[in-house]
C-alpha cells in the first residue's frame, strides 16, 4: 500500500518545534527500566495527553509489551502485523494517561479508498489484578473500558474532516444530492448537517460515532462486555494525540481516573487493576478483530 | 459451524449459524432474455439511495455484460478462482462452498476490491466475439459471438456471507421478509462483509466510514409495493414477490411457480453456497453450456428448454406468469390463468392485474380518408 500524503498543519509545525525540546528533555530524565511486574503508573503534576513528545512522559518507566496473534475469535489474525509496543503510563490524580509507541513504516490515516484501512491502537482497562480472563474484551459481568486511538480521526482533528479530495484532487462529481446553497463540488459531510439533510447519509443520520461530521478527539472511549459487544461510551471524555516518529507512531491517550459511564473503569491511586494493549496496521488491512493484541494482560499499578 | 440445508446445492453444508429461514423470502426472477441493458434500474436505484457524498462509486443495482463485463472488475472470476474446483454430481454440488473452503482463522474465502476495480462499471459492455468467418469482417475476437446482460442487486441470501462475516453481528436478516440489512448504528466499518460477499454487493461509504448495501426498498415492500429497480424496469424483465419456504411452495404464487414449479428461475453461482434469492432465467442463445452451468447451476439447460416451450406457446401458464412481470407496482401474491385472461391479486386480496394472454391487434387501413393522410403505423 502506498503511503498517503500527509499535509503539514500549522499545529504540527508548532508541535514539531516543541517536540525537539521534549525529546532532549526526555533523554535526560527518562527512567527507562522498571523492575516491578506490570505497568507502573507514575504520578506527575499533569498528564501531557496533548503532546506525545512531552518530557513528562519520561518520568514513567517504559515497558515493552509483546504483541501476538489474535486467535480467539473469527476472523483471526494469525500473524501479527506489529510485534511489540512500548508503553508508559502516568496519572496526575485526576486523569490517567498512556503513551504507546510502535514501529509501522506506512502511514495509514485515510480511509477513503475501499482498500484503505486505518492505523490504530487501543488500551484495555478492567478491574482485577492482571485478570487473564479479561483479555477477551471483558466479560459478561466484568466490563472492559477501551481507549481507542484512530489515525484517521487524528487526521480529522489536525486538518479537518476531508477525504475524497485528498485522494482524488481532480475528481468530477455530477450526481450529488442537491443541497441548498452548496455547489456540487463543495458538498462535504458538514453540508448535510447544515442543510438538515443527514438522511442522505445513513450512518450520520443515526449518529453512528464512526460517521460523525467532526471529531474533537482522536480517541474513542468504548465499553465492552466480551467479544463483539463493544459500544461507544455515552460520555466522550478521553483525550489524546498521535504523531509520527521516524519509525512509526507515538500516541498519547488519557481518560479521567473516575468513571462517568456505567461499566467504565474507575481508578484509585495506589490500587492495581488490569490492562492490555492492541495495535492495528492499516497497511495489513487490520480492522476489528484482525489486530495484534498483547499476548497477555498486565497489572496496572497506580502510584499513590 | 452448524450444518444447514441448502436446497440449491441439494445437500447439507457448513454455516456459522443454525438454519433459520424467514417466514417468507423477498425474491426476484430476472429474465436475461429480455434485458436490454438500458440501466434504467441502475438509475432508479442510484437517484433514490446512493446520490450522497461517499456513495460516488456505489451501484446497489448494476447491469453488466457477460461474459466480459463485471462490477467490480472480474468479481466473479476472482471468487471462482479462490473457490477452486466446482463439480456437480447430478443436482448435488460436490465442490466446496465459500464457507467450506475457508482458510484457518477465517470464516469464508474472500477478497477486497480496490477503488480501481470500481473505476469502469461498463467495461466489456457489448463486446462480442469471434467465430465471424465471413469475409465481411476483419476482427478476430476471443470467443463465440454472444453476450447477454446480467442485472444484479443484492441477493438477500438465505445464508448471507456478509451477515456471517461481520464480527459485530451488525448485519441481520429480517424474519418477516428475509431482507438482509446493515445496522447503520452498529457497523464500525471493518469491511469484513465487503470482503466476504462473493457477489460484491456490500459497499463501503468513505464519508460515513461504515458499510451500506441494497435494502430491497424495504419501506416500499412493507407497504406491498415493489422495489424501485423492479418497478422501473422498462424491459419488464423483473418479477418480484415472496418465495415460500421449500416445503410450503404454492403453485399460484408467481415466484414459487417460476423457481420451484417450472424451475426456470435459477440462482446465480449457487456453488458459492449462500443460497441467493435473486433468480435468473438463463439466456437461450449462449453457445457454451459449460459457461451457463457454471453461472446458473446444473438445471439451467432444462430451464432454457422450458422457457423456449413457453415462448412457442406450448406452456400458456408459464407465459402468463412471465407476462405478470412489472405489470403492476403492487407485489403480487397470487395469480390465476382463466382461459386467455391472467389475473393477479396483492396481499390484501385486491385484484391488481387483469390482462389478456395475448394483446389483441387492431389493424387500421393505411389511408385515413377523414384527414386525407397516409398512416405510417397501422397496427
Amino acid at each position: 500500500m502506498s503511503p498517503t500524503v500527509q499535509p503539514i498543519s500549522r499545529r504540527s509545525i508548532l508541535k514539531g518545534a516543541a517536540a525537539t525540546a521534549g525529546v532532549a528533555a526526555l533523554a535526560a530524565c527518562a527512567p527507562d527500566s522498571f523492575d516491578g511486574s506490570g505497568i507502573h503508573v507514575q504520578r506527575v503534576g499533569r498528564v501531557p495527553d496533548d503532546d506525545p513528545n512531552h518530557h513528562t512522559w519520561g518520568a514513567a518507566p517504559a515497558t515493552t509489551v509483546a504483541l501476538g496473534p489474535q486467535d480467539m475469535v473469527l476472523p483471526q489474525k494469525l500473524v501479527p502485523s506489529v510485534t511489540e509496543v512500548r508503553v508508559r503510563a502516568l496519572h496526575d490524580g485526576s486523569r490517567i494517561g498512556f503513551l504507546l509507541e510502535w514501529d509501522d513504516a506506512d502511514v495509514n490515516d485515510l480511509t477513503v479508498r475501499n482498500e484503505d484501512f486505518r492505523d490504530a491502537c487501543a488500551v484495555l482497562l478492567a478491574p482485577g489484578e492482571a485478570d487473564a480472563a479479561l483479555r477477551t474484551m471483558g466479560a459478561a459481568t466484568i466490563p472492559a473500558t477501551l481507549l481507542h486511538w484512530k489515525a484517521d480521526w487524528q487526521r480529522d482533528v489536525d486538518f479537518g474532516r476531508k477525504g475524497l479530495e485528498d485522494v482524488y484532487p481532480n475528481r468530477s462529481i455530477d450526481v450529488y444530492t442537491p443541497l441548498w446553497n452548496v455547489a456540487p463540488l463543495d458538498v462535504e459531510i458538514g453540508s448535510y448537517v447544515d442543510a438538515g439533510a443527514t438522511e442522505w447519509l445513513p450512518g450520520l443520520h443515526v449518529e453512528n460515532p464512526m460517521s460523525a461530521a467532526e471529531h474533537t478527539t482522536p480517541v474513542e472511549k468504548a465499553i465492552a462486555y466480551g467479544f463483539s459487544t463493544t459500544f461507544t461510551a455515552p460520555t466522550q471524555d478521553t483525550r489524546g494525540r498521535g504523531v509520527r516518529t521516524d519509525k512509526g507512531w507515538k500516541v498519547a491517550i488519557s481518560k479521567p481516573l473516575g468513571g462517568a459511564d456505567e461499566g467504565e473503569m474507575a481508578f484509585q491511586p495506589g490500587a492495581t487493576s488490569t490492562c492490555a494493549f492492541a495495535v492495528w496496521s492499516g497497511a495489513f488491512h487490520d480492522a476489528g478483530s484482525r489486530k495484534a493484541p498483547s499476548i497477555t494482560v498486565h497489572a496496572l499499578n497506580l502510584a499513590p | 459451524m452448524a450444518e444447514v440445508f441448502n436446497w440449491q446445492l441439494n445437500r447439507m453444508m457448513a454455516y456459522p449459524y443454525e438454519e433459520s429461514r424467514p417466514v417468507r423470502q423477498a425474491a426476484a426472477v430476472f429474465d436475461t432474455n429480455k434485458c436490454i441493458g438500458c440501466q434504467t434500474c441502475t438509475m432508479a436505484c442510484k437517484t433514490c439511495w446512493t446520490s450522497g457524498n461517499g456513495q460516488e462509486y456505489m451501484l446497489w443495482n448494476n447491469v453488466e455484460t457477460k461474459p466480459w463485463g463485471s462490477y467490480p472488475l472480474a468479481w466473479d472470476v476472482r471468487e471462482l478462482e479462490l473457490l477452486g474446483p466446482q463439480n456437480w454430481d447430478g443436482d448435488t454440488y460436490a465442490g466446496k462452498t465459500i464457507y467450506e473452503a475457508a482458510a484457518a482463522g477465517e470464516k469464508n474465502i474472500g477478497w477486497i476490491p480496490t477503488d480501481m476495480d470500481y473505476a469502469y462499471p461498463n467495461r466489456g459492455e457489448d463486446e462480442v466475439n469471434v467465430s465471424i468467418t465471413t469475409q465481411r469482417y476483419h476482427l478476430k475476437m476471443p470467443h463465440d459471438m454472444w453476450f447477454f446482460y446480467l442485472p444484479r442487486v443484492c441477493n438477500h441470501c438465505t445464508y448471507a456471507a456478509c451477515l456471517q462475516g461481520c464480527p459485530r453481528q451488525s448485519i441481520y436478516k429480517r424474519q418477516e421478509d428475509g431482507i438482509v440489512l446493515i445496522d447503520e448504528e452498529r457497523c464500525r466499518g471493518y469491511r469484513v462483509c465487503y470482503e466476504a460477499c462473493p457477489y460484491k454487493k456490500v459497499f463501503y461509504n468513505h464519508t460515513t466510514r461504515v458499510s451500506e448495501k441494497c435494502v430491497f426498498c424495504f419501506p416500499a415492500v412493507e407497504q406491498g409495493i415493489q422495489p424501485r429497480c423492479m418497478r422501473n424496469c422498462i424491459g419488464k424483465i423483473r418479477s418480484f414477490g415472496f418465495l415460500s419456504r421449500p416445503e410450503e411452495v404454492r403453485e399460484d404464487n408467481p415466484i414459487d411457480f417460476l423457481v420451484h414449479v417450472r424451475k426456470v428461475g435459477k440462482p446465480l453461482y449457487p456453488q458459492f453456497g449462500t443460497e441467493p434469492n435473486v433468480y435468473y432465467i438463463p439466456p437461450i442463445h449462449v453457445a457454451s453450456d459449460d459457461f451457463l452451468t457454471m453461472m446458473f447451476g446444473p438445471g439451467c439447460l432444462d430451464a432454457i428448454d422450458s422457457y423456449k416451450k413457453a415462448m412457442r406457446g406450448d406452456d400458456p401458464k408459464l407465459l402468463a406468469v412471465l407476462l405478470l412481470a412489472v405489470s403492476t407496482d403492487r407485489i403480487i401474491h397470487r395469480y390465476k390463468l382463466s382461459g386467455e385472461t391472467i389475473e393477479a391479486w396483492d396481499e390484501n386480496g385486491d385484484k391488481v392485474v387483469s390482462m389478456p394472454l395475448k394483446v389483441p391487434t387492431l389493424e387500421r387501413v393505411p389511408y385515413d380518408e377523414d384527414l386525407e393522410v397516409y398512416r405510417y403505423n397501422i397496427t
